[in-house]
């Protein structure tokens, strides 16, 4: 009966590159929590993920492919290129403030996404996995905080 | 780049309002689904979080859904079962219980209509204390033949689709998710961010409308039980209960609860007709307390909708729908809301328009380039 929903099984594990900087300190008890979470979206070459502006609802995590971050019509100055295991929009997991900028696929890609409507319900439902990522990311951000600083302190 | 936030104009709300509209005149027709569909998402909602506890615990979704529902299907049935040699042994007591009620609140009523007429020229030319018996009487003869064997009959013909509540329940706890994923998984790339927020905000809507309406009625229950208890009503506890599940239906549950409390008080205190203004003085407070106090920090709130906007949709339920609609009305104008919200801001912006059909010419290079080699 189920077939009607075709393929639905949750987004695939996620593999070990990603838990090293997201899920890392999750079981696989509580992996399987978020794998429930997850989507799949497949997405072309040139393809806009997000754009720069957009109120930002979800984290994407790169599982196949590449990603282009960059300010919006300037497709040649990127600001990052992401390749499979890193993550990209994790600002919008804490609230919905417009996205700082574009998100394109430089290649066919594959990605999983976590909205954040759905953290907010895991921090009802299960506070420890919850808080486990919310550190994770913390640590995220505080890494790329101390970098914007060093870059700003070797320019001054 | 900084889009602002899109706002609904009069046409998004003029849709909303009329989808509102319509779809409560079709759920009217169909409201053999629509209310053991209800009663199985308040049991997802109880339910939901064991099967969470379960899946954490290592279960898998499937048998943590089958365990759940199990469970609390056999749990219901035992104690159904349990209960059934005591609710028989008390249904004669109950009965004699009920006729004396009513006896005493027709009593009350007579008293009341007595004192009318005695008091005021108007209400003595009316007779109205001699149509009521004479009404009552014919009611009286009639009930039995005519409406008894209409409840029982109705009774019977809703028994089997409530039967279907906990197979719903089961299936919305086994396969739920797989239905979000289903759905958007059908969702073009550009609208997909738009639309698991819709999703999100749907889902929560419905959670929240149907968590406030368990809030408020445990904060009526209380406040009735704690006010009966203090005039001297018997069993404040349960009458209390009873009158804030009352309070579900808009208005015509809350004259009916009132009613109830005052066939018993009136019965309690056969000479004394302080005690029943006393209870429906109570009734009254609380009904405000809820208007303005409860309803805003529970129901209220999970909707967001405008007191007039509120008021005016209800009297708008009741008449498209009846009682059916003084019920569905607002949990069903919170998710038309968002969905009518949620359309009108991916229809009116361009840019996500314009990434969709961006996307779809990329999709129709990559299936179309070696058509042309």
């Amino acid at each position: 009966m189920l077939s009607i929903f075709g393929n639905s099984k949750p987004a695939q594990g996620i593999d070990e590159h990603e838990k090293l900087s997201l899920f890392v300190d999750l079981n696989s008890r509580e992996m399987k929590i978020v794998d429930g979470f997850m989507h799949e979206r497949n997405y072309l070459k040139n393809e806009v993920i997000f754009d720069e502006g957009e109120e930002g609802q979800a984290i994407y995590f790169i599982r196949t492919g590449k990603v282009l971050i960059c300010h919006q019509g300037q497709t040649a100055q990127a600001i990052a290129l992401l390749e499979r295991g890193n993550f990209f929009g994790e600002l919008a997991l804490l609230d919905d403030a417009p996205r700082a900028a574009q998100a394109r696929a430089a290649e066919d890609c594959t990605l999983a996404v976590f909205f954040r409507g759905d953290f907010f319900v895991l921090m009802h439902s299960h506070a420890l996995i919850a808080s486990k990522i919310a550190l994770q990311l913390a640590r995220h951000l505080g890494v790329r905080l101390r970098g914007a600083v060093r870059k700003q302190q070797e320019l001054v | 780049m900084n889009r602002e936030r899109y706002r609904s104009g009069p046409l998004v709300w003029l849709a909303i309002l009329g989808a509102t509209c319509l779809l409560l005149f079709l759920f009217q027709k169909i409201l053999w689904l629509v209310v053991p569909f209800l009663l199985a998402l308040i049991a997802y909602y109880l339910l939901f979080p064991l099967q969470q506890r379960l899946i954490l615990g290592g279960m898998s979704r499937d048998s943590s859904a089958t365990l759940v529902s199990g469970g609390a299907f056999t749990l219901a049935t035992g104690v159904m079962l349990l209960a059934f040699p005591w609710i028989s042994s008390h249904l004669v007591s109950w009965q004699d219980s009920g006729a004396r009620y009513i006896e005493g609140g027709l009593r009350f009523i007579a008293e009341s209509l007595a004192w009318a007429e005695r008091n005021y020229t108007f209400a003595a030319k009316a007779h109205l204390s001699e149509q009521l018996t004479r009404q009552i009487s014919e009611l009286g003869d009639k009930f039995a033949g005519t409406y008894l064997a209409e409840a029982a009959l109705t009774a019977a013909a809703w028994l089997p689709s409530l039967l279907l509540a906990p197979f719903l329940a089961f299936f919305f706890l086994r396969d739920g998710w797989r239905f979000k994923m289903f759905l958007s998984r059908a969702v073009p790339n550009a609208f997909f961010e738009r639309t698991l927020y819709l999703l999100d905000q749907v889902e929560r809507t419905a959670q929240l409308y149907f968590q406030g309406l368990i809030k408020l009625t445990l904060l009526d229950t209380l406040c009735l039980a704690c006010g009966l208890w203090l005039i001297g009503v018997s069993t404040p506890l349960a009458l209390g209960l009873m009158t804030a599940v009352l309070a579900w239906v808009p208005y015509v549950g809350s004259i009916l609860g009132c009613l109830l409390v005052v066939l018993v008080a009136a019965t309690d205190f056969p000479g004394d007709p302080a005690m029943a203004y006393a209870a429906i003085a109570l009734c009254v407070w609380v009904r405000l307390l809820d208007d303005f106090f409860f309803m805003q920090i529970t129901i209220g709130r999970s909707l967001k909708l405008h007191p007039l906007l509120t008021v005016v949709m209800i009297f708008v339920g009741g008449a498209v729908a009846g009682v059916a609609g003084l019920m569905l009305v607002l949990p069903l104008l919170g998710v038309v809301m968002v969905l009518g919200q949620t359309v009108g801001g991916i229809v009116t912006d361009p840019r996500l328009r314009a990434r969709h059909v961006f996307a779809k010419e990329l999709r129709h290079r990559q299936v179309t380039r070696d058509l042309h080699s």
